[in-house]
């Protein structure tokens, strides 16, 4: 499913990033070598960490997209390393246990 | 685990008629220091060790046979016993090793204490150096010029792709694995195998940065058959590797935690998305991870 209508259907803020990049898969988690180990390739990441390691996690595991979850704010340094790695920032208020059962509902698989 | 996974199967072995000088020949030549005596039909009547050759030339009879000097009650295992049995057995008697016998009190194999030691190490699934050659490789100088995996000298001015840690910003963490992903796909690895490289070296290099207190390297290699990654640091070390390769230990401070670091699953990720990994530290000197990742194939588990 596109990035771009997953954030459409959720109401997901879009920081930045292509969103017209296809995802299959999502993982939860704020443990990043915990996320490493379970992400897919072509995944969407729920999560509420915001710094700018994430960025790296996700380039190198294959993750396209990251929710950040609970109202909080990426940095401008994340927002900036995610720009140049082709990672698509979204934001919401809604919690992650939210987020994960909408995605999960819409039909992205664990 | 039963004993006949552990032991050694081709066993050599001795009839009584031979002589001990004969003996002395066979030790010598296979670099042993003990054999089994059986008898034409293979039963296990005797073993002669080392010690019985040294006090056959001591006592000038070293052109005895087997039969009058050997040891007759031999200690032997049965092939139906488990590995904590063979443990047991190494506790109670003090000898370096047993032979194996079958219900019929025939010879099956032989095992030492390093059989143990091995069979223990692959169970943890893991490519740890014993002891000896442990010292042997920390304690010559060329512990950073030599491959831990397959003990070959490192070109390290040859290796395709290099990266130095020099940071300390752990903002900047696994820069260098993001570039080696890069790297690797330019030069046309597969995908999969470039996500494994890159996920077990992300690991490495934040530890370098997270724990070491000091800068280290990445090395990468591209083989025909694998990829080879050396990890290296001469930070602080750790003093107790299988500890810190169990998942869920770590000691990482509070700032990084928040961060998100510190679940303690670097190094057992590592050790999933590779397919050969040794992790070498010495206090004080640093900590030296190699791992290889056969192409074409799937991460584990
Ligand atoms: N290069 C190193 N220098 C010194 N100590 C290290 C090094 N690498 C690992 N360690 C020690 O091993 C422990 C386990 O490492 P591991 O990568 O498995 O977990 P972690 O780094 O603590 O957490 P995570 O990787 O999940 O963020 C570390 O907490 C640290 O004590
Ligand atoms: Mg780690």
């Amino acid at each position: 499913m596109k990035i771009s209508e997953i954030a459409q259907r959720l109401g997901l803020e879009i920081c930045c990033g292509n969103c017209e990049q296809e995802v299959f898969h999502g993982c939860s988690g704020d443990l990043l070598s915990e996320v490493m180990s379970h992400a897919k390739p072509s995944s969407i990441w729920v999560t509420v960490q915001s710094h700018v390691n994430i960025v790296a996690v996700a380039a190198i595991s294959g993750i396209r997209a990251i929710v950040l979850c609970n109202d909080h704010k990426y940095p401008q340094e994340t927002i900036v390393k995610a720009e140049h790695e082709g990672i698509c920032l979204l934001k919401t208020n809604k919690s992650a246990f939210e987020i994960a059962g909408l995605l999960y509902s819409i039909g992205i698989k664990p | 685990m039963s004993i006949t996974e552990i032991m050694n199967h081709s066993v050599i072995s001795v009839r009584p008629d031979r002589t001990l000088r004969q003996v002395k020949e066979i030790l010598r030549i296979k670099r042993i220091s003990g054999l089994p005596v059986v008898d034409s039909s293979r039963k296990l009547i005797g073993i002669v060790s080392i010690e019985d050759i040294i006090k056959a030339l001591e006592g000038g009879y070293i052109d005895d046979t087997v039969e009058n000097r050997m040891t007759k009650d031999v200690v032997s295992i049965e092939s139906t016993a488990t590995l904590k049995e063979v443990i047991e057995f190494f506790e109670k008697w003090s000898y370096g090793r047993f032979p194996v016998v079958d219900g019929e009190k025939r010879l099956v194999g032989i095992v030492t204490k390093n059989d143990v030691m091995m069979a223990l190490l692959a169970k943890l699934g893991l490519v740890y150096l014993h002891d000896e050659r442990r010292r042997e490789v920390l304690d010559s100088p060329e512990y950073f010029a030599r491959s831990l995996l397959t003990g070959e000298r490192l070109d390290k001015s040859g290796a395709d792709f290099y990266f130095s840690i020099d940071y300390f910003d752990i903002n900047l963490a696994g820069v260098g694995a993001s570039k080696l992903r890069q790297f690797l796909l330019s030069k046309g690895v597969d995908e999969k195998t470039a996500r494994r490289v890159s996920i077990a070296t992300y690991e490495a290099e934040t530890n370098v940065v997270i724990h070491s207190g000091s800068t280290g390297a990445i090395y990468c290699f591209i083989k025909p058959e694998s990829i080879f990654v050396r990890v290296e640091d001469t930070g602080k070390g750790i003093e107790d590797v299988e500890l810190a390769m169990r998942e869920g230990y770590s000691t990482a401070p509070d700032y990084v935690r928040e961060l998100g670091f510190g679940a303690g699953m670097g190094l057992a990720n590592m050790k999933r998305c590779s397919d050969n990994m040794i992790v070498m530290s010495k206090v004080g000197a640093g900590v030296v991870v190699e791992m290889e990742f056969l192409r074409g194939r799937e991460a584990k588990g």
